[in-house]
């Protein structure tokens, strides 16, 4: 994977780098816009990390030239500047995501990975998160490469999983997902759940509950 | 300025179809001898040949009548006639002429810019040359009385004034002389001691001098009296040197007046400096104006007679003088003091004379 | 935001403009019946004037009153006007004596001018006119019958002096009026001499200058300018805690960076990979402290700082808990924790408050029982809806507070009475500010399963606020 940093502090910089190349990935740091602004016309990325306070101008200016070209590309916007406003006008300009420095950088690679996720659906249509994979257009999910025979519920609700993988999948999609808007019971969701982390079982990955907020499907080890 | 106001009055009959210009008539109702104002009426028609005048010559007190003529009422009325005419329009019988002339005419010689007294005329004594052989002529007021007091009998039958019951001009001196002294009537008792006679008009008693019937006229129009003289040798005119008043001929618009704008047009006329020029210059009437040059001017006339000319001041004092009752009690009077002297051997003509005095208003 | 609308003078002049209009309108009415009124009784006591000179020239002969008209009552009847004139005498029967004109004396009239003289109008021949009427009781020898005497004129005359006289009354009302327009400049300029002193002063101070206010001002300004001397206070007083809070947080911030520098050397001097190791898991977590502790005091400093304009808005409670504990349930630090929300009611919650300030407010009550309980306490988050009040509470099972402590929990920089844990005790403080700013109110208890629970009771919107 290409990602493009844009960060002029050096030290978070080198850390960005060093932290993310590990996972595979190619990173180009800027220290200005101007150069990133070329750099993004130029060249594909598959991730771009923007630092809104740059000494030659607002990084929000960047993203919104960046999304009126109907450059998709998912921005990961890191700043110091915490306040809430900033963090929704970056979201409205159509950021992916939001990172408040400081930040640990197992947050940081937890976030990359997700969006680099989204990113790979967005290219091949295909999910995949540990040993999991799931194939949007066929709807075959497999473990172990072994394909997972599922009902349609528990195939939805993996598939909803899946797409939030590392992160908290909030319950309303879920319960909208496999249920529909109708109205329903509030133990139907946990039923497939339990079905679900039966057959997960064993398989480095679980579901963790968070009690009124939705589940997350993650890692064992982590 | 004739000719501006000609051009209007051809606009105006442009303006108006029905009325035919050329047979524009104006009825002018006059107390004024129509040779005297020949000239004047020469000089309106030559300006205004459109306008056909109808100059109808009355008396005083005829012409007093046609005012209230409600049939056919006429188009501007002049008269010598003082109060009468100042009655006339109190009643509202005159309407106002609105025109540069008007406003520009002297304020003692108009009342309420309707009737407007166009001549200056003063009141003259006159005799004849016979006179002088007895006595010294008079030269005043007092004089007169002198005169008439100290050469009664010489003078008897030989005095002629005029009648204050048949010439409103007579009644209107009379009276104006009655208001500047009470001495004035010690000159009637006087007159009426000498057997005065009483005429109607000044002509008669002109007349009367010339023939040799009187020696001395009081109260004459001086205007007819002066040019009297200098056809007639025998008469000489005395203008009063303690005082001498005067009368004006005063004009106005009837109210109803059928030919408003030719009204209006003779009127200017009269007022303006070329008719008061006529005025002036062709007929023996005194202009008013002082802007003209004429033989008989009232500049001219205040040149040579001094500050003793008193003009009848044209205001609503007037109108006292056909106060019916005003006018009975000095009808009354006049009568008897006229009698007064006279009385132990009562004269034969008088009486008869002054039964003729009409009561009643003269309207 | 100073919006700059009109001129004090522009605003004077056009209530000067206004009233004197009005005034102007009712002054001009009251200035055209006086005139109307002066001419009336000038030209009214001509005509009493003439009828006693008629009244004078009235005598009796043989039983019969007989009057020889005055020449000079004629003349005052007419005035210098030339006015038309009317005059009659009649007799007790009402029969003309002498008169000159056929104007009919009513007899209402008569019966009127019988007890007193009379005034009226009359319209004769289309012309209004004034007409006079008196009774004169006479002396004769034979008879002693009271005669009338009427008199009357046209209008002219009394209709031009009004006219005179309302002109001169405009005239002077329009003078009055520039006069008392450019007296006005002239006293507004002396009135606002004051203000114009204060401005220069205000001019001239620096900009550090809080010291109150030396001037002299008239009453009306008393207040403003106390106003300004308090507003002066005030700053300085904000100042003042500004500079005692920076004095504070750099002291603060001192702390754990001298930790650092002191770890960081040790280290350096010494050649043991386990030391070098060892120091940089201090370096690390002493690092997060104070990244914690800056941004505390930036939500410290920001809710010290003046209260932006409007910035509060309608607020549904359930989901901005909803946000704030989803966000902070994904954090890295509460992963060892279990947080979750209790069952929610299902309608919306409306407050009136700022989202930042209350997700703050959340946010720092959720670090506070992350860092006060040991990993694997269950924090709770939930709604409880009273009459009056929308209550927010945050629960722990953790170990609690003593309630000596509890009492001094808000105070900066004060970490309820542990030492043992992470933090500056900015926290509740941050949250005091916040509450109290939503006029709403805090309470701290020991939760039934002995940990500590804080409850925030937060004002309804009303139902026309909420419409």
């Amino acid at each position: 994977m290409r990602l493009l940093v844009i960060e002029d502090d050096p030290l978070i910089a080198r850390s960005l780098d060093q932290a993310l190349t590990p996972l595979g990935n190619i990173v180009e740091v800027f220290t200005h816009h101007a150069q990133a602004r070329e750099a993004l016309q130029s060249g594909h990325f598959d991730l771009v990390l923007l630092d809104l306070g740059l000494p030659d101008g607002n990084g929000l200016t960047l993203l919104a030239e960046l999304r009126q070209r109907g450059d998709t590309t998912p921005v990961l916007i890191l700043t110091a500047r915490d306040g809430i406003d900033d963090r929704v006008e970056g979201l409205d300009l159509g950021a992916d995501d939001y990172l408040a420095k400081p930040f640990s950088l197992a947050e940081l690679e937890a976030r990359v990975r997700a969006l680099l996720r989204r990113s790979q659906q967005r290219v091949d249509n295909r999910l995949a998160f540990g040993a999991l994979t799931f194939d949007a257009t066929s709807g075959v999910a497999t473990l172990y490469e072994q394909v997972l025979d599922l009902p349609r519920r528990e195939l939805l609700l993996l598939e909803g999983l899946m797409l939030h993988a590392g992160s908290i999948t909030p319950r309303e999609a879920l319960e909208n997902r496999l249920f529909g808007y109708g109205d329903v019971g509030p133990n139907a969701l946990e039923v497939y759940i339990s079905r679900l982390r039966k057959r997960l079982e064993g398989s480095g990955l679980r579901i963790r509950t968070f009690r009124g907020l939705g589940y997350r499907l993650e890692e064992v080890s982590s | 300025m004739p000719i501006r106001r000609v051009a209007l009055v051809w606009f105006l009959g442009a303006l108006i179809p029905c009325l035919a210009w050329a047979d524009n008539p104006l009825v002018v109702e006059a107390a004024l001898d129509r040779e005297v104002a020949a000239p004047l009426l020469d000089a309106f028609e030559e300006a205004h040949p459109h306008i056909q005048l109808n100059f109808r010559d009355r008396s005083t007190l005829e012409v007093d009548a046609r005012v209230a003529d409600e049939e056919s009422p006429p188009d501007v009325v002049i008269s010598s006639a003082m109060p009468w005419q100042m009655a006339r329009v109190n009643e509202d019988y005159a309407q106002r002429l609105e025109s540069p002339e008007a406003r520009a005419w002297p304020e003692w010689a108009k009342w309420r810019d309707e009737v407007f007294g166009f001549t200056f005329e003063p009141i003259v004594m006159a005799y004849r040359l016979d006179l002088s052989r007895y006595v010294m002529p008079p030269k005043t007021h007092a004089d007169l009385h002198t005169l008439l007091t100290q050469h009664r009998e010489t003078l008897r039958d030989k005095v002629t004034t005029y009648s204050p019951s048949r010439s409103g001009v007579g009644y209107t001196l009379f009276q104006q002389d009655a208001r500047y002294t009470t001495r004035f009537w010690d000159l009637v008792a006087a007159m009426g001691a000498t057997d005065t006679n009483l005429e109607a008009n000044t002509r008669s008693m002109l007349e009367g001098l010339s023939e040799g019937r009187y020696w001395l006229g009081y109260n004459l129009l001086g205007s007819y009296a002066m040019v009297w003289a200098q056809s007639h040798p025998e008469v000489f005119v005395q203008v009063p040197q303690d005082y001498s008043l005067v009368m004006m001929r005063m004009a106005f618009i009837h109210r109803d007046a059928p030919h408003p704008g030719a009204a209006r047009a003779f009127l200017d006329f009269l007022l303006g400096r070329e008719g008061q020029r006529v005025i002036a210059g062709e007929t023996p009437l005194f202009s008013v104006r002082s802007d003209v040059m004429g033989p008989y001017t009232a500049q001219r006339l205040r040149d040579q007679v001094g500050e003793r000319l008193y003009p009848i001041p044209l205001n609503a004092s007037l109108l006292a003088f056909v106060d019916p009752s005003r006018r009975a009690a000095f009808m009354e009077r006049w009568q008897r003091e006229f009698q007064r002297l006279s009385q132990p051997e009562p004269s034969q003509g008088e009486p008869s004379a002054e039964s003729h005095i009409d009561k009643g208003p003269q309207r | 935001m100073i919006e700059v609308e009109g001129t004090l003078k522009s605003r004077l002049a056009i209530w000067l403009l206004a009233t004197v209009s009005a005034l102007g309108v009712l002054l001009l009415a009251e200035a055209y019946f006086s005139s109307q009124r002066a001419a009336e009784r000038a030209y009214d006591s001509q005509l009493e004037a003439a009828a006693l000179t008629i009244a004078e020239a009235v005598q009796w002969e043989a039983g019969q009153p007989v009057v020889e008209i005055p020449s000079a009552a004629l003349q005052i009847l007419a005035t210098r006007h030339q006015e038309r004139v009317f005059y009659a005498v009649l007799d007790a029967d009402g029969q003309t004596v002498s008169g000159n004109l056929d104007l009919d004396i009513a007899p209402e009239w008569r019966r009127r001018a019988s007890s007193q003289p009379i005034w009226l109008n009359d319209a004769y021949h289309g012309t209004q006119w004034r007409l006079y009427g008196r009774e004169l009781d006479s002396a004769g020898w034979e008879t002693q019958d009271p005669v009338q005497i009427w008199v009357g004129h046209t209008m002219t005359g009394r209709e031009s002096l009004t006219e005179v006289l309302f002109e001169h009354a405009v005239t002077r009302f329009v003078i009055m009026v520039l006069l008392a327009g450019v007296l006005m400049l002239l006293a507004m300029r002396v009135a606002l001499a004051p203000l114009r002193r204060l401005r220069q002063q205000l001019r001239r101070r620096d900009a550090d200058d809080m010291q109150p206010l030396d001037t002299r001002v008239p009453e009306e300004m008393r207040e403003m300018a106390e106003t300004l001397d308090s507003l002066f206070t005030r700053q300085r007083q904000g100042r003042e805690a500004l500079l005692r809070f920076t004095a504070d947080a750099s002291h603060q911030l001192k702390t754990p960076l001298a930790g650092l520098q002191t770890t960081s050397e040790l280290a350096l001097k010494s050649d043991s990979p386990d030391a070098w190791r060892q120091a940089l898991v201090e370096v690390h977590g002493s690092a997060e402290r104070t990244s914690r502790l800056a941004s505390q005091l930036l939500s410290m400093a920001r809710l010290r700082h003046a209260v932006e304009a409007n910035a509060t808005a309608r607020i549904d409670a359930l989901a901005l808990l909803h946000e704030t504990a989803f966000d902070w349930a994904q954090r890295d630090a509460a992963q060892a924790h279990d947080i979750g929300l209790a069952s929610l009611p299902a309608s919306p919650q409306y407050i009136q408050g700022e989202a930042w300030a209350l997700r703050e407010l959340l946010g720092n009550l959720i670090d506070n029982a992350l860092r006060y309980t040991p990993p694997g306490s269950v924090i709770t988050l939930g709604v409880v809806s009273h009459a009056q009040t929308l209550e927010l509470y945050i629960e722990d099972d953790g170990p609690g507070v003593s309630p000596e402590v509890m009492a001094h929990l808000h105070h900066p920089f004060e970490r309820g009475g542990r030492q043992d844990t992470e933090g500056s005790g900015l926290g509740l403080a941050i949250v005091d500010s916040i509450v109290r700013r939503h006029e709403a109110r805090m309470q701290v208890e020991s939760a039934e399963k002995g940990g500590l629970r804080v409850r925030l009771f937060f004002p309804y919107l009303t139902q026309h606020e909420q419409g």
